[in-house]
């Protein structure tokens, strides 16, 4: 059965047509048409797929997209502000931070969550914080790297503020 | 690494990836991404049975279900699409062959296989329908097992074949049975290697359009050039009406090099229905493919010193069934990758590749080479053992000497070059090895298990096997405009690691041009010169080669026009660097010299006006000439990487902790070392896996158990150390820049060290490591093993 479903996508007021069974993963990427956020698994298992909804990682694929109604979403599409990337995008280029780029919804959210709401994150919760998200191309270092450099500009800037 | 600083964007330097931007903020376009109008979707039903007869398919419900427009059986498919060609055939190495279909016609010989296919307007649809279609089968004995399936009575897997062996090799010279006895020691073993997977992040899936009699399939695929010829040959198109386009791929490792039945079927469905069809695997599809399988019984006879004389190993590949993906021969390399870096002349290996009803291997990073390494160096380590014995002294001792290469060995590979003694000083320096003996003695005396384990890797790269589409060669174009912007058009893809950017470095490096002047072309057959993707670490030895002589084309020719331009004479030197042509005092712009040459074309003499240039490169030392001994020599390059791992196995839960990981890798000259040391974390962390968490497992009934990433374990972040990279820069003789293949090198290392640390971790317990992966429940059965052997009593 097909619904109406109402929520914000990137600080935009959307309704889309969605089917009572679809995830929310596929309405943003097929409903809403922005497909940087990615389908890896389905299971919940790899993190591709990976938004924030009301300000909280939420990951798309275990969510159905009725249960969304009404909230705030935010897409990987998000992160950078128009041309001008955001810290955390520049530090993942920077450290080598992914290869192939499919999993880079979920790190780039997760790191962005994480120097927000632990800015004074240690290396336990950093990687706490990424575990939930597969790469299989670079090993994770670099993306450790990345989010630990995050954390520490972001405690740096807030220090000289 | 150089010591002096290289200059930005240069060969030496590591610039950011180029495709950084579009993937950092969501925009680049994978696979999944590309909707056209009247998109249609397809799902494959698979068989529900390891072995049978399909009796009868019932599509009438299906085909009545909401959105259908199309349901195929086999029986259907093969009326309007021939067998899918091989990537390897087996006939071309004397083996027993079959036809591969898009869709099983008589019968089914694995779980999973695919019988039909459903589509519709959308993907819910289609996969309601494919709940519906009703496939009956005479189920028929199944074999899961390579060694049970060599019986005699065992089922038979392909009717025609006297027997479930694809091939039977013998590799090796000399003598090696005659050295075991005369050899001081005798170790021998059994090892076995677990079936694993590559896994990429993105599921593989293709897009095809058949519109005005020409098709155009997006693929998330390595080899488009040869995944058109396939098509052409399956589905009877000529190949100029052919377009193949690789969409950004979401990581590959091997699993997308083509020769997958659905890469046919996707295509046949869109000219079936005359409309755009898109199919995605899902993760449970992905997870079918196989990466590894093998027992080798092996015996190793060395002086009491610890040199090593002989070496018999004979190995049972489980390939599962029959493909035309490349997979089915990695075992092939397990065999002549032996006896990887140490001098024995003296091999005897016996290798058979056997077919199961499980889901066939497919091509994996690392590419049976891995396997060879995991044996090699736990026969080293039991050498030492045996004779009590330093490891790192056992295998300073057997290593083939600097001053050696190029090195043939046993099985007839010519190694290139290397110093192998150089990468293992190198880490016993980087893990101070004397002090860590102590702090291991330290930590034994408290009750801890800490281990260490060396592990040698030498990557064959760049492969060429005659006949096939291993191709050791590769075309680029270099083309540069009338404002002095350069297009590079290259055979050669990228599933993410990056050699956009390394060839982009070589281009500008040799023309002398900023970096960002310099586009890329990759992975569109109507667009790129002939070539054969990604695999084999050949990017950029072969793409990185042809670039750099089409590159040295287009600067001899702007130095030719700029001598015209400027008024200099022959003998005048002429530099071009940062996109500025020099001469004695005088300058011109590069892009002032690309326009003179193309619009004054008449007025600047005898010159042709074209900044264009297309070359091949192919790399020395391949040789398909048959030595005495029948050997062959398909590999330029071999890369070369030594291993460190520390672990920590808690014994009462059989848990394996990484506490430090070493690794000096000599990939000769690195063209972009960041992106180098990517490629090897990234190999190393898929070697941890298959060594500690990953395996693929099959219920009784033949159906894949570990189908989700709950059951097929990755490594996650935590589970992976620092891996600190050492570089050593042997160049090959034999490569444009010196450089060697840097795709693979880690997997097979990381298994063997890890190995070896684990059962030096438990030595007090005479643990003898026979397997991988180790998991908490196989390190607890290898101690149960040592317990019962040693005292006759359970733990």
């Amino acid at each position: 059965m097909s619904c109406p479903l109402r929520l914000t996508v990137n600080g935009v007021p959307r309704c889309v047509e969605v089917e009572t069974q679809t995830l929310l993963v596929h309405a943003i990427r097929e409903q809403v048409g922005l497909t940087g956020t990615h389908v890896g698994c389905l299971t919940g298992d790899c993190g591709a797929c990976t938004v924030m909804v009301d300000g909280e990682t939420t990951k798309s694929c275990s969510v159905l997209a009725l249960s969304a109604e009404g909230t705030e979403v935010e897409t990987v599409e998000s992160i950078a502000d128009g041309d001008e990337l955001h810290p955390v995008q520049e530090v993942f280029w920077d450290e080598f931070a992914f290869q192939c780029g499919f999993c880079l919804p979920g790190m780039l959210l997760t790191a962005k969550e994480l120097v927000e709401q632990q800015p004074d994150a240690d290396e336990g919760e950093i990687l706490r914080a990424i575990n939930g998200n597969l790469c299989r191309c670079t090993g994770y270092n670099t993306i450790v790297a990345a989010v630990r450099r995050v954390v520490r500009e972001a405690r740096a800037e807030r220090g000289a503020g | 690494m150089t010591s002096a600083p290289v200059q930005e964007g240069r060969i030496g330097a590591s610039p950011r990836k180029r495709d950084g931007a579009t993937l950092l903020t969501g925009r680049a376009l994978f696979l999944d991404d590309y909707a056209p109008t009247g998109l249609l979707h397809a799902v494959v039903v698979r068989s529900t049975v390891a072995h049978g007869r399909i009796l009868t398919i019932d599509t009438a419900a299906a085909e009545g279900s909401d959105g259908v427009v199309l349901v195929l059986t086999g029986e259907q498919a093969a009326q309007h699409a021939g067998p899918v060609p091989y990537f390897i055939d087996p006939a071309a190495r004397g083996g027993n062959r079959t036809d591969i279909r898009c869709l099983q016609v008589d019968k089914v010989v694995h779980h999973g296989q695919p019988v039909a296919a459903v589509v519709a307007g959308t993907r819910l649809q289609a996969e309601a329908a494919a709940r519906l279609v009703e496939v009956e089968y005479d189920v028929l004995p199944h074999v899961l097992d390579a060694t049970a399936a060599m019986a005699p009575d065992a089922p038979r897997i392909y009717e025609d074949w006297p027997g479930n062996v694809i091939t039977h090799n013998r590799y090796g010279s000399g003598d090696a049975d005659s050295r075991l006895a005369e050899s001081d020691v005798v170790v021998s073993g059994e090892l076995h290697i677990g079936r694993t997977t590559t896994s990429p992040i993105e599921p593989r899936g293709y897009l095809a359009s058949w519109a005005d009699d020409r098709l155009t399939v997006h693929a998330s695929c390595q080899n488009p050039h040869q995944m058109r010829w396939m098509l052409s040959v399956s589905l009877g198109i000529d190949e100029s009406r052919i377009r193949i386009v690789t969409a950004k791929v979401g990581g590959s490792f091997g699993l997308k090099m083509q020769g997958h039945p659905e890469e046919t079927l996707i295509a046949l469905l869109s000219i079936l229905t005359g409309r755009p069809v898109k199919w995605i695997e899902d993760r449970r599809e992905t997870l079918m493919a196989g990466a590894r399988e093998q027992v080798h019984r092996f015996r190793v006879g060395a002086r009491r010193d610890g040199r090593i004389l002989g070496l018999v190993n004979e190995i049972t590949a489980d390939v599962g069934a029959l493909t035309a993906q490349a997979g089915w021969a990695m075992p092939n390399m397990s065999a002549t990758t032996q006896p990887s870096g140490y001098a024995v002349q003296d091999c005897r290996i016996e290798l058979d590749i056997v077919c199961t009803n499980k889901p066939p291997l497919n091509a994996a990073r690392g590419f049976g080479k891995d396997a060879a390494h995991f044996v090699m160096e736990r026969a080293v380590d039991l050498v030492a053992r045996e004779l009590d014995l330093d490891p790192a002294d056992v295998r300073r001792i057997n290593f083939i000497p600097t001053d050696e290469f190029p090195y043939r060995t046993s099985t007839g590979l010519n190694i290139d070059s290397g110093d192998f003694h150089g990468l293992l000083d190198k880490v016993l320096d980087a893990v101070d090895y004397p002090a860590l003996r102590e702090r291991q003695q330290a930590a034994r005396a408290e009750g801890r298990c800490l281990g260490i384990g060396l592990g040698f890797e030498l990557t064959p790269e760049s492969s060429d096997s005659p006949g096939t589409f291993v191709s050791g060669f590769d075309t680029t174009t270099v083309r540069m405009s009338v404002t002095g912007s350069v297009t590079v058009l290259t055979g050669v893809t990228s599933p993410g690691g990056g050699n956009d950017t390394g060839l982009a470095q070589i281009v500008s490096d040799e023309i002398g041009i900023p970096i960002d002047w310099v586009e890329l072309v990759q992975g569109d057959t109507d667009r790129c010169p002939n070539g054969f993707g990604n695999f084999s670490g050949r990017s950029m030895v072969v793409g990185g080669g042809s670039a750099t002589l089409a590159a040295r084309d287009v600067r001899d020719k702007l130095v030719d026009a700029a001598r015209r331009l400027m008024g200099l004479g022959e003998g005048d030197e002429v530099t071009i660097g940062d996109g500025v042509v020099s001469a004695g005092g005088t300058s011109m712009a590069v892009p002032d010299v690309a326009r003179g040459l193309l619009t004054r074309a008449f007025a600047i003499g005898d010159i042709e006006p074209v900044l264009e240039s297309t070359r091949a490169y192919k790399p020395g030392n391949i040789n398909h000439v048959p030595d005495e001994l029948g050997r062959i020599q398909p590999y330029p390059t071999y890369s070369s990487s030594l291993h460190a791992a520390v672990v920590d196995v808690d014994p009462e839960t059989g848990k394996v902790t990484l506490l430090d990981y070493v690794m000096a890798h000599d990939c000769g000259t690195m063209i972009n070392p960041a992106l180098v040391e990517g490629q090897a974390r990234g190999a190393v962390t898929m070697g941890l896996g298959s060594a500690l968490s990953e395996q693929l497992r099959f219920a009784q009934d033949g159906s894949l158990a570990s189908n989700r990433f709950k059951s097929y374990l990755l490594p996650r972040a935590g589970d992976v150390p620092l891996l600190r990279m050492l570089h050593q820069v042997t160049p090959s003789p034999f490569t444009m820049h010196g450089n060697k293949g840097a795709g693979e090198a880690g997997v097979g290392g990381a298994q063997a060290s890890v190995a070896n640390a684990v059962e030096d971790a438990l030595a007090s317990y005479g643990v003898t490591v026979d397997r991988v992966p180790l998991n908490p429940p196989a390190v607890l059965d290898l101690m149960d093993a040592a317990m019962a052997a040693s005292d006759g009593g359970a733990r």
